[in-house]
């Protein structure tokens, strides 16, 4: 899978940095020029953190106003793809607080999952790609609002620590340790044999 | 003999297999994740499980890329064509 449109060049930087100030000045076109390089990639966030691709779509549109709207305030301390994630990620926990009937708010059931499980007297059986697939959403689906963020952000969408801990807003420390919570819970869904069989 | 008891590094290399996986432990704490899982069947087998989640994870989207709707500017369009310029909101 492509990264993001984030590994640039100085050049790249300075096509970014015009773009920031024509949006800055009213610019709609710059600013669809400048968030559209992130489009894709910010979808795939929102999609993987809310799990519905309805809900995902109009996060994504109420992200992409309100960068517009606050575009103003964005002086280019951070990256911009930063500053854009930023606000997805608000939107996304904002969305999940309000509607309750997440799973993610439900105390962790690891049964709930479903992992097609061994039977006891058999080696586990090697999860098709799909079914793997599935049952990662499932098991990441099942994680408290903040743990998400942090595993999709770093290990889905391999942002650095550091930059994955900035979205999230929260400290260096405090990020590890969600990151650590969140893949401990899905290698306890999911299953060590399951997981290592899975790569062979 | 060691610092720490058998148990001790049971339950200390159990909470620190995400950092080893990511490369984030100190030499000697690696050292002594090592040594313990030569002998630890159970932390050797979660010390791989944790490798293979890393390295499964970044595909759990498919081989197909995820797109952005088409209509993803739509209210930024609208609001453009109502406000002109960005309005001084948010403070994001």
């Amino acid at each position: 899978m492509a990264r993001p449109a984030r590994q640039r060049g100085p050049d790249a930087l300075d096509t970014e940095a015009s773009l920031v100030a024509r949006a800055r000045a009213g610019d709609v076109d710059a600013f669809e020029q400048l968030a559209g390089a992130h489009a894709d990639r910010l979808f795939a966030v929102l999609l993987r953190m809310l799990g519905d691709r309805a809900e995902a779509e109009d996060v994504a549109q109420e992200v992409m106003l309100r960068a517009w709207r606050g575009i103003r305030h964005f002086h280019g301390q951070s990256l911009f793809f930063t500053w854009l994630y930023r606000i997805a990620v608000n939107e996304a926990s904002r969305c999940l607080e309000k509607a309750s009937r997440r799973p993610a708010g439900v105390p962790i059931d690891a049964g709930a999952v479903q992992v097609p499980a061994a039977a006891q007297d058999q080696p586990p059986r090697r999860l098709e790609q799909a079914e793997l697939r599935q049952a990662l959403r499932q098991a990441l689906a099942s994680l408290l609002p903040d743990n998400r963020v942090a595993i999709v952000l770093r290990d889905v969408e391999g942002l650095s620590t550091q930059e994955a801990a900035q979205i999230a807003g929260c400290s260096l420390a405090a990020f590890k340790s969600r990151l650590h919570q969140a893949r401990m819970h899905v290698r306890a869904v999911i299953g060590d044999d399951m997981l290592i069989n899975a790569e062979r | 003999m060691g610092l720490f008891s058998r148990a001790d590094d049971h339950q200390w290399s159990q909470r620190h297999l995400s950092h080893y996986a990511e490369g984030d432990l100190s030499p000697r704490a690696r050292r002594r994740l090592e040594r313990h899982a030569e002998d630890c069947a159970d932390c050797s087998r979660g010390l791989r499980a944790m490798r293979a989640l890393l390295r499964l994870i970044p595909g759990i989207e498919g081989r197909e890329a995820v797109r952005a709707p088409a209509g993803i500017f739509d209210r930024v369009r609208g609001a453009a064509g109502q406000d002109g310029d960005p309005a001084p909101a948010g403070g994001t």
